[in-house]
């Protein structure tokens, strides 16, 4: 109990700061109706968390690996079209599976395409020279194939998407019907006169290829690891291919089954699909882009800048340019009897969009349930950094890298991990943010921007730094917003002031500001 | 007997720098190595060339008869080597406990090795829930050698253990060292020549990048020209 002074001296100007904004947020406050306030302090917070799912990932990357992932807001955004395409188009999805899962099962025999690659030169190689241009070419040789193979076997592949002339405008017409309850199952897509065989081993083959070749490019490496290869190497690669198959084999009774499943049971699917395929987004981004830009941070820095933009073509291109809407799961989205309830409790008996909370109007999804999830993860974060060993391992890694990797730790791999982590939360903020704003292909970069001056608020590598940046951003901007609605009283004057939109951006940066004027580190980082 | 560690004409590179231009010396089982020399010489780059840190161009480095040079750290550490760096390099936001706990390779390793830890640091017991960035030098340099113990190293890479300490605090130090000497090899890199000569058996010169000199500790004691030639001190 006696740190407590102690640590109030320490911590004097960290405390002041935090009692002035709360001055100035109650005096700002007491202006506004209760039901006003009470509304605008829950959008704040579901901004806050969302903002927060962007910041604590991008903080955890940092933090470790020192990698300023400047395309977190387009993976984000990718999140949230993976999630829509599982909810409202699982068709496609089932669709997408099995090639995808033969694509990657030729990279899982690495141990195999090691020793092989051990082979090339052939010892029997005439000169050096020759060795040493063989060496240079011979990746190509496999990859250049291999590419081709994909490509030319993925363009005959039946993917219900992938006809151009439906989807320019299915999206934003598929999310209108099934926002209607009209779940229309599309006709499923044959293989033409091409033998489904032919298609399955020609991916399988681009993607063996493909692998060789990549393993044969990073060669050095192959050298000093040893490997064994037993039958074990070839599981991963047996589950993958009987896997995709199987859902070849399913595919349309799958479909039918998740066309007739409740769209809470969807919703939590999209959002799990759409968390795994950021975390193998991630982990696949970590692993052969950045890996190998370690020592370079300003390459690192333009690479993830270019992937930004390449990551929003790529979804121009697939899902189309119109922005379109995420329809609420059905616990969410009702009207009819009860509604809107008296309590969350009702409201959730009920299946209400709304409910009244202290006598305003309040949307549960987005203003509850959005909150919610954000503390949730939170938690299970915190917890991850604080009671198990990896994150005992990022929290000493965040100091000192070198230390860690010397105790015997694969730190690379924690670091596959950690980016994988941060990526999946991405996803997850963009998945739980969909049905509250809608999907656009610009959606992620108010997020970027938000969870950079969130963290540069909080501190950059602290934990609850990012807790607390994302919360005082959401907040700022949405009691900006709504004092642009109904003004605010210049103290001592009689002037009404309506902060125009423009302001609500520029608020938050004025904060960020402020507070790095007083406190150079943010409200919770560690001084340099 | 091969000996534990074995360096043949090691050369390591820090950027364009030609820091280490031949070390060569065979560390004996079971006993203290003491790599001596005047600052800068590479004694530090030595030792984190054989942890794999500052991986070296050219040479070999053996472990137990095995080449380790060209494997990776923690690869390194895994075949059963400690290493306890030069500034201790605590971590500062973790606990005591947890500092030990990190540097576990099996399940279990630090509750074996609880006791055998507080036996010989018996102040780390009551600073266990405390935070790495509120113990002092010397606890700092017990915890960093405690962490190198946890798990079942073989080998022990000890940086400047007395630096920055006060002589008290080094005498515990001294008598550390040496018991756990008693269970593992010890290669101490140490600028205290009179501590070196209490703790080491068999010594390294070090200079400007090559082992110049090695031996017996009680023949370079008794060489007193020895020791201002290549030490500077007396």
């Amino acid at each position: 109990m006696e740190q407590i002074p102690a640590l109030m001296r320490k911590n004097l100007v960290l405390l002041l700061t935090l009692a002035v904004m709360l001055a100035v947020f109650v005096a700002a406050a007491s202006g506004m109706s209760q039901q006003d306030f009470v509304i605008t302090l829950l959008r704040g917070l579901a901004v806050g968390a969302l903002t927060f799912l962007v910041a604590s990932g991008f903080s955890l990357i940092f933090g470790l690996l020192d990698v300023l992932n400047l395309a977190h807001g387009t993976l984000f955004m990718i999140g949230a079209y993976i999630g829509w395409t599982v909810y409202v188009r699982p068709d496609t999805f089932v669709d997408v599976l099995t090639p995808l899962t033969l694509i990657i099962s030729g990279f899982t025999l690495r141990d195999v395409w090691i020793l092989l690659a051990r082979r090339v030169p052939p010892a029997g190689a005439r000169s050096a020279d020759l060795a040493a241009a063989w060496g240079r070419v011979a990746p190509w040789v496999a990859i250049v194939p291999g590419a081709l193979i994909g490509f030319g076997v993925m363009r005959g592949y039946p993917i219900a998407f992938w006809s151009l002339e439906n989807y320019a405008e299915s999206p934003v017409t598929f999310s209108f019907l099934a926002g209607q309850g009209q779940r229309v199952i599309p006709a499923p897509a044959t293989f033409g006169d091409a033998s489904p065989l032919i298609a399955f081993a020609g991916l399988m083959l681009a993607s063996m290829l493909t692998a060789f070749g990549i393993t044969l490019l990073g060669r050095s490496d192959a050298h000093t690891t040893q490997v064994q290869v037993t039958w074990r190497s070839f599981v991963p690669f047996i589950g993958l291919v009987i896997g995709g198959l199987a859902v070849f084999a399913v595919n349309d009774p799958l479909t039918a089954w998740l066309f007739a499943l409740d769209t809470n049971w969807l919703f939590l699917i999209a959002a799990l699909v759409a968390v795994l395929s950021g975390m193998g987004l991630g982990a696949l981004m970590e692993m052969t882009l950045i890996r190998p830009l370690y020592v370079r941070p300003i390459y690192q820095l333009m690479l993830t800048l270019g992937l930004s933009a390449i990551g929003i073509e790529m979804v121009r291109a697939i899902w189309g340019r119109p922005e379109f809407t995420m329809p609420k799961p059905a616990l969410f989205a009702g009207s009819g009897e009860g509604c809107p309830a008296e309590s969350l409790w009702l409201a959730l008996q009920h299946g209400c969009s709304t409910m009244i909370f202290q006598g305003g109007r309040i949307r549960v999804y987005n203003e509850i349930i959005v909150p919610l999830v954000g503390l949730v993860v939170l938690i299970a974060v915190w917890l991850l950094l604080k009671r198990t060993r990896l994150g005992m391992v990022i929290r000493a890694g965040v100091q000192d890298r070198e230390m860690v990797e010397a105790l015997g730790i694969n730190v690379r791999r924690v670091f596959t991990m950690v980016f994988a982590l941060g990526v999946g939360l991405a996803a997850l903020g963009g998945v739980l943010a969909a049905p509250s704003i809608g999907l656009s292909n610009t959606m992620g970069e108010s997020f970027l921007l938000n969870a950079l001056i969130a963290l540069a608020i909080g501190g950059l590598t602290s934990y609850p730094g990012a807790a607390i940046g994302s919360l005082l951003v959401g907040m700022l901007q949405q009691f900006i917003i709504k004092y642009g609605q109904i003004g605010i009283v210049i103290p001592f004057t009689e002037v009404v002031f309506k902060p125009s939109p423009p302001l609500v951006p520029a608020s938050t940066i004025l904060l960020m500001v402020i507070i790095l004027l007083i406190l150079p580190n943010g409200l919770l980082g560690r001084k340099e | 007997m091969t000996p534990i560690l074995e360096l043949r004409d090691v050369h390591t590179f820090i950027g364009q720098y030609h820091i280490l231009q031949g070390v060569s010396f065979a560390a004996p089982h079971g006993a203290i190595t003491a790599l001596l020399g005047r600052n800068g010489a590479g004694k530090t780059t030595t030792l984190k060339t054989i942890m794999g840190l500052t991986p070296p161009r050219a040479g070999e480095v053996r472990f137990e008869g095995r080449r380790i040079d060209g494997k990776r750290p923690f690869e390194i550490a895994a075949l059963g080597i400690g290493f306890v760096p030069e500034h201790r390099a605590i971590f500062r936001d973790l606990t005591v406990e947890e500092n030990l706990k990190i540097a576990e390779r099996k399940k279990g390793d630090y509750a074996r090795k609880q006791d055998m830890i507080f036996t010989l640091f018996p102040d780390l017991m009551r600073l266990i829930h405390l935070r790495g960035t509120n113990l002092s030098g010397g606890q700092q340099q017990m915890l960093a050698i405690a962490r190198a113990l946890v798990a079942d190293n073989r080998l022990l890479l000890i940086d400047e253990p007395s630096e920055g300490l006060a002589p008290v605090v080094i005498e515990g130090l001294i008598g550390a060292i040496r018991q756990l000497a008693a269970d593992s090899t010890v290669i101490l890199v140490e600028q205290n020549f009179l501590v070196a000569s209490q703790l080491a058996e068999h010594y390294v010169i070090i200079e400007e990048g090559r082992s110049v000199k090695s031996g017996r500790m009680p023949d370079l004691v008794n060489d007193k020209a020895a020791i201002h030639r290549y030490l500077g001190a007396a």
